[in-house]
């Protein structure tokens, strides 16, 4: 496209700059901030928050809560997905239009909404007991469960969005052709519609996993203080126990997760193109 | 064109700038609930009579005293709000000044408890609490603290975080109906842990509580008076419980933070909060019980706050150079045996 790369690198340089100043600079700021303690470097501030059994709780609910999350967000993206795209263009329009409207709501909004529904009272109890599946109301609130919910609901329309477009850029014809060449349904998700949408399954998995296990308002007020994820742990360090250097370690090992989920990610989308 | 538009703008760029600068700001750290009362009772009324501008941030204790810590060279906040506890650990780390009571032409209205609180002269307390249980008197009945862990309330009770300025003093109650009257509160921290399934959540405010009891989530949490008259308002029958231990709580306080350029300031909005007329607004609002002896005030709204002389020399307060001595050892011991 350009003549040269001076004239290609010239326009890069202030996008560049500024990525340099307030993003690559500060997360080096940040991240020093656990490995430089009282004047020196050390590796001190892992190994007590790694020693500590609940600090490791948080880690392992954190990733569970992530990966559950984003599992469930696939099967569900993925069957949405392929509903979206068989439609009619004004229909498609209208049900894209549907799926993005929860993102216009603001977060906090919709984490109250849940705590109503979800309550003792609420309209899933009071179906559960409609249907005679339970006696009395269930405890869902502040229980992890109500986080999953929670995040799940959050998250979804990122990996519905991701697929639809993933689905949208499949040739038309290569379902009908593993039809008439004799594949079942589960044949033709496995060998034909994941390894032509592993893009999509990749950017969405790692967008909803993200930011699933960073999400602060959800884990918050949907789990309180009992279900304590990394994030909520890190605002308890920096608020009330000042504690920079903790909060700096949670920070990267939340950066950790979230580049290893990509690669993880990236590896199973890849192996199965590979077969 | 554009030139006259740029030094339109710049003109009231500067105009902008110069009011600003003649105009002074005092900027207050304090609790998050009841602002819009408060706005109405002190910060507007005070905006006028100083003719200054107040800038007005809002937190719970703990995030307040680690704000200040953070700012210690550059203090932002003039003057703020805080437990007695997290008052003395500010002072300790230097963070406040002495308060010049001498300028407080309020401060011999108050009761004895509030004038010195931590004895160290470094604040002064402007409104002081009970804590209780509140609980669903159709559902169960609570006589002791002890109830809180009973059989009939498992699964319909919430607790106070240890964190929050309720925690320890629950606590500490819990561990009196036990038998065990040690600061470590290791008795009552071993028995909420072992009931931690029974409780719904560890609240870390007050007005987390009303929407709570509204939903039918809990039955009995302990409370501090403060946060009582929103749940009185309520739909369903609910009652402050009179324990046999008896009741605990807490006192509030202001300080002025040390290097503040605003100090003369800062002391006159205490005076004015301290004042007579303020504080019994306060109180008639059902915002914060007074800390000025010569409050009066209607039995309705004394039903509804800490009022009174007896009422203030009973409740039983955990000594400020206790709570610190032992508040780390309780969050190790509260996420050992709680959090996990």
């Amino acid at each position: 496209m350009f003549q040269n790369r001076a004239e290609a690198l010239t326009l890069a340089l202030p996008a560049a700059t500024f990525a340099a100043l307030v993003f690559v600079l500060p997360v080096i700021v940040l991240l020093s901030g656990g490995l430089h303690v009282e004047g020196r470097w050390t590796l001190e501030a892992y190994q007590r928050f790694f020693a500590d059994p609940l600090n490791r709780l948080v880690i392992w609910r954190t990733l569970e809560l992530g990966a559950l999350v984003t599992a469930a967000a696939a099967v569900i993206g993925y069957a949405s997905a392929l509903a979206i795209v068989d439609l009619p263009a004004a229909g498609k329009s209208r049900m894209i239009g549907l799926v993005v409207l929860p993102l216009m709501i603001s977060p906090v909004a919709r984490t109250y909404a849940w705590l109503v529904i979800l309550g003792r009272a609420g309209i899933v109890n009071k179906a559960l007991m409609l249907i005679g599946l339970t006696d009395e109301p269930v405890r869902v609130l502040f229980t992890q469960t109500a986080v999953f919910i929670g995040l799940l609901q959050l998250f979804l329309p990122l990996m519905v969005l991701s697929l639809v477009s993933a689905l949208e850029n499949m040739p038309n014809d290569v379902i009908p052709a593993a039809r008439v060449l004799g594949a079942n349904w589960l044949q033709i998700f496995v060998k034909v519609v994941l390894p032509l949408t592993r893009e999509g399954l990749v950017t969405g998995g790692t967008l909803v996993f993200a930011g699933s296990v960073t999400a602060y308002i959800t884990p918050a007020i949907l789990g309180g203080s009992k279900v304590l994820t990394l994030v909520t742990l890190l605002y308890q360090r920096v608020t009330i126990a000042n504690d920079l250097v903790s909060a700096s370690v949670i920070a990267f090992i939340l950066i950790v997760m979230s580049f290893s989920a990509n690669l993880l990610l990236n590896r199973i989308a890849t192996g199965r193109s590979l077969k | 064109m554009k030139d006259r538009i740029l030094a339109t703008a710049a003109v009231l760029f500067m105009a902008g700038a110069t009011a600003q600068a003649q105009e002074r700001t005092l900027t207050i750290s304090v609790y998050a609930f009841a602002q819009d009362a408060y706005a109405k009772i002190v910060y507007q009324p005070f905006e006028k009579e100083c003719g200054c501008k107040l800038v007005v941030e809002t937190g719970n204790s703990a995030e307040r005293l680690t704000k200040m810590e953070v700012n210690k060279a550059e203090p932002v906040i003039d003057m703020a709000v805080m437990s007695m506890a997290d008052a003395l650990s500010a002072a300790r780390q230097g963070l406040v000044d002495k308060v010049d009571t001498s300028k407080l032409s309020n401060f011999v209205r108050l009761y004895d408890i509030a004038k010195d609180p931590n004895q160290d002269g470094m604040s002064v307390g402007y409104t002081f609490y009970a804590t209780s249980i509140a609980y669903r008197s159709d559902k169960v009945k609570i006589t002791s603290w002890n109830d809180l862990l009973s059989k009939q309330l498992a699964g319909r009770v919430a607790l106070p975080n240890i964190t929050t300025n309720q925690g320890p003093p629950a606590l500490y109650m819990l561990g009196l109906a036990m038998g065990k009257d040690t600061p470590d509160l290791k008795a009552s921290i071993d028995a909420v842990g072992e009931h931690r399934n029974d409780i719904v959540t560890f609240y870390n405010r007050s007005s987390q509580l009303v929407q709570l009891m509204e939903q039918d989530e809990i039955w009995a949490a302990p409370i501090g008076r403060f946060a009582w008259a929103p749940l009185r308002k309520l739909d369903v029958p609910i009652k402050w419980a009179t324990p046999k231990e008896g009741q605990t709580g807490g006192l509030n306080v202001m300080v002025v933070t040390r290097g503040s350029k605003n100090r003369d300031l800062a002391l006159q909005l205490m005076d004015f909060w301290l004042s007579t007329k303020v504080q019994t607004d306060l109180a008639n609002a059902l915002v914060d019980s007074p800390a000025n002896k010569d409050v009066e005030v209607s039995p309705e709204v004394a039903e509804n706050i800490t009022y009174g002389a007896e009422t203030a020399a009973n409740v039983k307060l955990i000594p400020s150079a206790v709570e610190l001595a032992n508040r780390e050892n309780w969050l190790s011991e509260w996420n050992a045996k709680v959090q996990q």
